[in-house]
């Protein structure tokens, strides 16, 4: 099987599954500068997408507009059936059903890991302290950080830290996981353990888009690469036809400069 | 639960734990030439300079002791006697049980809580020991230093004259020997517990608890032993005679309610040890600490003899409509999926508020007092309500909650608005002294920290209008000096106020303080607010949270936090604002050194004396901010401030 048999393989079996997430014609503009120039991409269901792209190519501001840290000024955003506008119920309805881990861990580092990972639970679901804590733990272990339970963000190591910070994201049990560079901030030995956790939550079938500049990670997980510059997606396809044979000359720039 | 989440890590070391493996060994003291050489006269500016301040310390010291005990300039029985006045000032002494029953009240409260801070922390027996050494050193120093009296010649004039200094300056063994023997009995407690302990005096942690109630317990102690005079009234022949004995235990009235207090303290303790691993007994604990301002101004006051006609036709029916309307929409609001709807209501409610003071303001519509305020606390209560939708019972709490708010709120209003019936007087002025200090400082606080709070919030939210108002209350007070604004709440703001309603003297300035110190609270809050990062606001909006949960359940931790320091510093500032209360005419604590001591000629002539009260009323405000201080560097080491 050619490689471009084997992408058109897995685009006849995408295609064939819900779209997640589907982005028509992005705009975003920081004052006079267009961050996003008319962004159309579609997830489908339990898809896992790496998006790569140089340094202020606007791929942080594209998944923060996925669920409104950033505000979009023109286009549409659907995230799973609901449309993004002003309207505060669906901005709550979509940012409880998206999990979103940074670059920063951005803890809550008053509270313990363990009531991290219950908050949402407990004040937006309004689940029972008892099983939001069950879940918790289970999660935890997941993570591989049972033990960490009772522990300060502070006392942990960033490795730690990061995957309380996916835990806390599936504690409300999203339907979507946005990752924005989640090991950017990692020493190189902690990295690794972060990226088996990703690895074994798309295994699990969870759709992701993940920011990322590991190249393994995105050769060996995602389904299809999203390459972004200047605000445009420059080219879209699966990690052999990315790495391989790509058909953009900026595309070839960028995989010269970092491979 | 499993068990992983008991295993909160204790810091009090048990005795078990003694010589843990992991604490550096002790510094080797050195041998005291070398450590003074060490430390004082490394090098010959350092001499000099450890000469020339140990000289001034000296003198600055013998200066102190010199002016607060000179017998024939001092006299402390001033202080002594007027214990009574500085204390409760002209509260009627056949009441007192009131004031005692409301100081047993929050020492218990105070046990319970301090039962439940499990891990307060301890202190070594290396320092316990090191603090007896150097109030020895201090007692034996003192002893030391302090002059003989003045000699007066027969007409009363002061003798100056060589011979008189000498016997001034010399040492009065005689006169002095029992200093001498407490001083000694400290360096034998430091010395027991010193060498006693040995190695392990490094180990083993008294917990503070333990240490703050053996203080109270040795003070309570000294007044079955120490003389510190019995002054006081005494009825005889039908009339209440002056007692005077100087060289007396206190009275037997003073001294066994305090050893009560003492027993119920631990009292509580030891029942708050016993429930506090129950949910409920923390809840009830908070509960009662917020419903113990009002309980306790009904037991000093007692409650008011309210005007029954007008509670049964204006007070009962407004409480009814605002429980019954109020909760059928509070409940209405707090429905799940109730969308924008809620939102918008919730904002018409808030204008109505705003309106009704509004009109109140201008005169249009004399409407009570008590429904603009309750309309404001419902407007507060429909905003947040979305926070509370869930199940049936959980939305009739959320009701509940409102219920209990503005039953208490309400009966504060009209409790206000009525004088107080305690029985004889007529007024509110027999409030005064230290009672009035703590009573004002304690509302000041409790009000104007969530007052100091909300104005934080809405100077730093992203609504304009609340923006300007937030900013210009601030500003607008933070440029006018207190006692301004003290006689603006005393003197002008009956005159502001709509027909019919009146704000007693202490009520009025009270509302000024609290105004007052809210300001300063809000910039404290604010500098915290805008510490906390980004990422932890996007991190809220990420898990889904609604931006009333991010401010309470992230944000405002997080800066109050931040702010301890300075909002210490401002519940300090407050406390001792308090004193320029004698200033418009209300008898505190400081008016009663400053005026009332100085002019007291009978039973007995302390005219002039206001030294003695003064420095006696510093000592109280030392000690009351001290602890404050204290405390907060406890809080800020608990809460790790800059570590986490
Ligand atoms: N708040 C902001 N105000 C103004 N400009 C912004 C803001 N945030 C981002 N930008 C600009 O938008 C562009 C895209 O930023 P973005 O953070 O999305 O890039 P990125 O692809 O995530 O880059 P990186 O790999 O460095 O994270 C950049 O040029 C950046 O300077
Ligand atoms: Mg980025």
């Amino acid at each position: 099987m050619s490689i471009s048999d084997a992408t058109t393989a897995v685009n006849e079996e995408l295609a064939s599954r819900d779209d997640m997430i589907e982005c028509v014609g992005v705009d975003k503009w920081y004052g006079d500068f267009q961050a996003l120039k008319g962004v159309t991409a579609t997830i489908k269901e339990r898809e896992v997408v790496v998006v790569l792209g140089p340094s202020g190519s606007g791929k942080s501001t594209w998944i923060r507009c996925i669920n409104r840290l950033e505000q979009h000024q023109g286009g549409q955003i659907i995230v799973d059936g609901v449309e993004l506008t002003n309207d505060v119920r669906n901005i709550e309805k979509i940012r409880s059903e998206v999990g979103m881990v940074f670059q920063q861990f951005n803890l809550f580092p008053h509270l313990t890991v363990i009531d991290n990972v219950t908050l949402a639970p407990k004040w937006v679901r309004k689940m029972p302290k008892d099983e939001a804590e069950d879940k918790a733990m289970e999660l935890l272990t997941q993570m591989g950080i049972p033990e960490q339970a009772q522990k300060f963000p502070g006392q942990l190591s960033g490795g730690q830290q990061q995957r309380v910070a996916i835990a806390r994201a599936l504690a409300m049990e999203p339907r979507v996981m946005l990752f924005d560079e989640p090991t950017s901030a990692l020493d190189p030995e902690m990295i690794k353990e972060v990226l088996d956790v990703m690895k074994d939550l798309a295994n699990s079938g969870m759709t992701m888009i993940v920011v990322t500049h590991e190249m393994g990670f995105a050769r060996e997980v995602a389904d299809r690469i999203i390459f972004m510059e200047s605000g445009e997606i420059v080219e879209v396809g699966t990690p052999e036809h990315f790495f391989t044979n790509p058909t953009e000359d900026r595309t070839k720039l960028f995989l010269s400069q970092i491979l | 639960m499993t068990n992983a989440f008991e295993t909160i890590p204790m810091r009090v070391v048990a005795e078990e734990d003694l010589g843990k493996p992991d604490l550096p060994p002790e510094e080797p003291s050195l041998p005291p030439g070398e450590w003074l050489k060490k430390n004082l006269f490394s090098s010959v500016g350092n001499t000099i300079l450890t000469i020339l301040v140990g000289a001034l310390l000296f003198w600055a010291f013998r200066g102190l002791l010199d002016f607060a005990f000179n017998n024939a300039e001092r006299d402390w029985t001033s202080v002594a006697a007027n214990m009574r006045l500085f204390l409760t000032f002209a509260y009627p002494v056949d009441q007192y049980v009131r004031v005692w029953v409301s100081l047993a009240i929050l020492l218990s409260l105070g046990g319970f809580s301090f039962a439940l801070t499990r891990n307060i922390g301890g202190i070594t027996l290396r320092r316990i020991a090191t603090w007896f050494f150097t109030t020895g050193a201090l007692v034996l120093a003192a002893t030391l230093l302090v002059k003989g009296p003045l000699e007066r010649d027969a007409d009363g004039v002061l003798i100056f004259n060589e011979e008189n200094e000498a016997i001034r300056n010399a040492v009065v063994w005689a006169d002095r020997s029992i200093w001498f023997i407490v001083a000694a009995a400290l360096f034998a407690i430091a010395a027991a517990i010193w060498f006693g302990f040995g190695d392990r005096r490094r180990f083993i942690f008294i917990p503070t608890h333990y240490v703050l109630y053996a203080m109270f317990g040795a003070a309570v102690l000294s007044l079955f032993v120490v003389k510190y005079g019995h002054y006081g009234l005494r009825e005889a022949d039908g009339a209440l005679v002056p007692v005077m004995e100087p060289d007396s235990l206190v009275a037997r009235s003073t001294r066994i309610p305090w050893l009560v207090m003492w027993v119920v303290t631990g009292v509580a303790y030891f029942v708050g040890t016993l429930l506090r691993s129950r949910g409920w007994f923390k809840g009830l604990t908070g509960l009662s600490w917020l419903l113990a301002p009002p309980f306790i101004m009904w037991v000093i006051l007692r409650d008011p003899s309210f005007d029954w006609a007008h509670v049964w036709s204006t007070d009962i029916p407004m409480f009814a409509a605002f429980a019954i309307g109020g909760g059928a929409i509070l409940f209405w609001l707090s429905k799940p999926d109730l969308g924008e709807i809620g939102r918008i209501i919730a904002f018409g409610l808030g204008i109505v508020a705003f309106l009704s003071f509004l009109s109140g303001a201008l005169g249009w519509m004399s409407m009570l007092q008590k429904a603009r305020i309750s309309f404001v606390l419902l407007a507060m209560f429909a905003l947040v309500a979305h926070n509370f939708a869930g199940d049936r019972s959980a939305r009739l709490r959320f009701v509940g909650a409102w219920i209990a708010t503005i039953a208490i709120v309400h009966y504060f209003v009209t409790a206000i608005n009525t004088p107080s019936t305690l029985q004889g007087i007529q007024s509110d002025t027999f409030l005064g002294g230290f009672l009035f200090t703590l009573f004002a400082a304690f509302v000041g606080l409790v009000v104007s920290f969530p007052l100091g709070a909300i104005l934080a919030l809405a100077r730093t939210s992203k609504f304009p209008i609340f923006r300007i108002l937030a900013t210009t209350f601030i500003e607008v007070v933070r440029g006018i000096p207190f006692i301004t604004v003290l006689f603006f709440f005393s003197i002008m703001l009956p005159l502001f106020l709509p027909e019919g309603m009146e704000v007693g003297e202490i009520a009025g300035v009270l509302i000024g303080l609290v105004l007052f110190s809210a300001a300063y609270m809000a910039e404290n809050i604010r500098g915290g607010l805008q510490s906390i990062r980004r990422g932890q606001f996007e991190a809220a909006d990420a898990i889904g949270l609604t931006p009333t949960q991010r401010t309470g359940l992230i944000v405002m931790p997080q800066a109050l936090r931040v702010s301890i320091p300075p909002l210490v510093g401002q519940a300090i500032s407050t406390y001792k604002e308090t004193s320029l209360f004698a200033i418009i005419g209300i008898f505190d604590f400081l008016r009663i050194a400053n005026n009332v001591i100085p002019n007291q000629s009978t039973p007995i002539n302390f005219v002039g004396h206001k030294r003695e009260g003064l420095l006696f009323v510093s000592l109280i405000y030392f000690i009351g901010s001290y602890a404050m201080s204290k405390y907060s560097q406890k809080l800020e080491k608990d809460l790790g401030v800059g570590t986490r």
